[in-house]
């Protein structure tokens, strides 16, 4: 077990780490809490696989709230993180037509921390429709633009790898083919986003 | 306008990117994740909450029989004790339903009649001074010798007797037998007592059968009231072997007094009822009499013996003449207490 003879790390560690893209702090994260959200999951009906999702959706909720400097943390994070998984868990459920959730924590009944979930959880669908969306857009973008797209904006390769992957004359062509791309994403995007 | 928007497609890809790679590193580490390890722990998160859990469990399981438990335990409860209340109250009544015949009479009862037959002046101070108790009793010989219920005379500081023409005595305390509830008085004590006719009648020590005809003297108040009626059982109260049961009227003040058969023999010697039936009276048998007499410590008689009449003297009268006969040697009894 690596992570006991290294230092645990604490709650602001663990999110200055996440922010910052410490592979150290999100592995210690992700072990932390994971064996909570597996045992709520997991009496409630849920398989392992279930849990995991929730939780990993859980962790991108926190992610793209740390890195957007907006996230309020009024209890611990360990309280937070449950929250949010409960009410995931719970909303899938929902859907699957089952409506108790059995409390593995008291922390679920922290009034706070629900309601802060409930906000970020609604920006979160937000995002999760828009981002949707985006993945829609660039499948029904065609090639190469897809490709060209994904490599500098998800696999963010360097402009100079992409022209020679592409065999642009030099990378200046390469921008301007991305710049025309991104146009044609972003009518492809708002023509559905805006309605 | 273009712009902005620009920067804004530019952006939700950079983000939509951010979210792609985070999910990838999560993927990395949850496959680098030793599961069975989590699954460890998760069971130990289950132990911990199964420790509670299980008094719940166990709670849900046995709730019906505990709650049967409970109401079983507080019926019983309630129910033994509600039961003990009941006989011990039970117990009180039948207590009180054997009651002694002795009358305590009240002060405002002042007897004219015994001024008018005041001779000796003595009746006076009696009837300044009225008994606290009163019964009946009957002379056992003519000298004087006279027999009662104990629980007429106890603690008494005096005794009277009163014969049924007024005449007043006082008497001595000789022997009394808690057990049997008899008392034997001394009128000789007195000198104003002389010695009578001999006692018609006789003391029969055997046995009476059930269904004889009886009858009593005796004074439930200032007079002398005769009651009859037939000998009932064999035991009295609660299967006392010494005692007959008798159904005959009689009320407090016939305690002490005379039961007789229809020959005129002493049988037993009325000594209370039962206060719930009507009708159901109670005799000391005779033999305890006797046995009681004999058991009289010589010194107490003072050289003068204590012998029975044996003849009965009452035998072929009619009852009319037996109770004639009889009523001069029935007396009241009076006594003072401090």
């Amino acid at each position: 077990m690596k992570e006991s003879r290294q230092p645990a790390l604490t709650d602001d560690e663990l999110l200055t780490g996440l922010a910052n893209g410490s592979d150290h702090a999100l592995t210690q994260l992700y072990r932390r809490y994971f064996p909570m959200v597996l045992h709520l999951v997991t009496t409630n009906s849920g398989t392992d696989d279930d849990a995991k999702d929730i939780y990993q959706e859980a962790l991108v909720v926190l992610y793209e709230k740390v890195r957007s400097g907006s996230l309020e943390l009024h209890c611990q994070l360990k309280t937070y993180l449950y929250s949010v998984c409960r009410r995931l868990w719970l909303k899938q459920l929902t859907q699957q037509s089952r409506y108790m959730v059995r409390d593995v924590d008291a922390a679920a009944t922290d009034q706070q921390a629900v309601n802060q979930v409930d906000d970020d959880l609604t920006d979160h669908e937000e995002r999760n429709r828009q981002f949707d969306l985006m993945a829609d857009s660039l499948d029904r973008l065609g090639e190469p633009c897809r490709t060209l797209l994904d490599d500098f904006y998800i696999q963010h390769l360097s402009m100079q790898d992409i022209t020679e992957k592409f065999g642009y004359t030099n990378a200046d062509n390469a921008k301007t083919q991305k710049y025309k791309c991104l146009m044609r994403l972003k009518r492809l995007f708002f023509s559905e986003y805006k309605v | 306008m273009d712009m902005n928007e620009h920067n804004d497609i530019e952006n939700a890809l950079r983000a939509y990117g951010d979210r792609i790679r985070f999910r990838r590193r999560l993927a990395a580490i949850h496959a680098d994740m030793n599961l069975d390890d989590v699954r460890e722990e998760v069971r130990m998160y289950r132990s911990d909450a199964t420790q509670s859990g299980q008094i719940r469990m166990l709670w849900r399981t046995y709730r019906t029989t505990l709650a049967v438990a409970a109401s079983v335990a507080v019926i019983t409860t309630f129910g033994s004790i509600f039961l003990y209340r009941a006989y011990q109250q039970s117990h009180k009544q039948q207590e009180q339903q054997y009651s002694q015949l002795s009358k305590e009479i009240q002060a405002v009862k002042s007897s004219q009649r015994k001024l008018i037959n005041d001779f000796t002046g003595r009746s006076r101070s009696l009837s300044v001074n009225p008994a606290q108790i009163a019964g009946s009793g009957f002379l056992l010989t003519p000298d004087g010798y006279f027999v009662t219920n104990n629980h007429i005379v106890r603690d008494a500081d005096s005794v009277y007797v009163q014969s049924a023409k007024g005449e007043v005595y006082k008497a001595r305390i000789v022997h009394t037998d808690q057990v049997h509830d008899l008392a034997i008085l001394q009128l000789c004590d007195d000198t104003a007592f002389r010695t009578m006719p001999p006692v018609p009648y006789s003391f029969e020590s055997h046995t009476s059968d059930l269904g004889e005809r009886v009858f009593t003297l005796g004074y439930p108040r200032e007079e002398i009231v005769y009651g009859e009626g037939y000998l009932s059982s064999g035991t009295g109260f609660r299967g006392d072997s010494t005692a007959y049961q008798v159904a005959i009227g009689v009320n407090p003040g016939n305690s002490g007094g005379p039961l007789l058969d229809e020959k005129g023999n002493v049988i037993g010697i009325i000594s209370g009822k039962q206060t719930t039936s009507e009708g159901v009276s109670f005799a000391v048998k005779t033999s305890y009499l006797l046995e009681t007499i004999n058991s009289i410590p010589a010194d107490s008689l003072k050289g003068l013996p204590l012998r029975l009449s044996r003849k009965n003297t009452l035998v072929r009268l009619p009852r009319k003449q037996q109770i004639k006969r009889m009523q001069e040697y029935v007396y009241q009894v009076k006594v003072f207490k401090h």
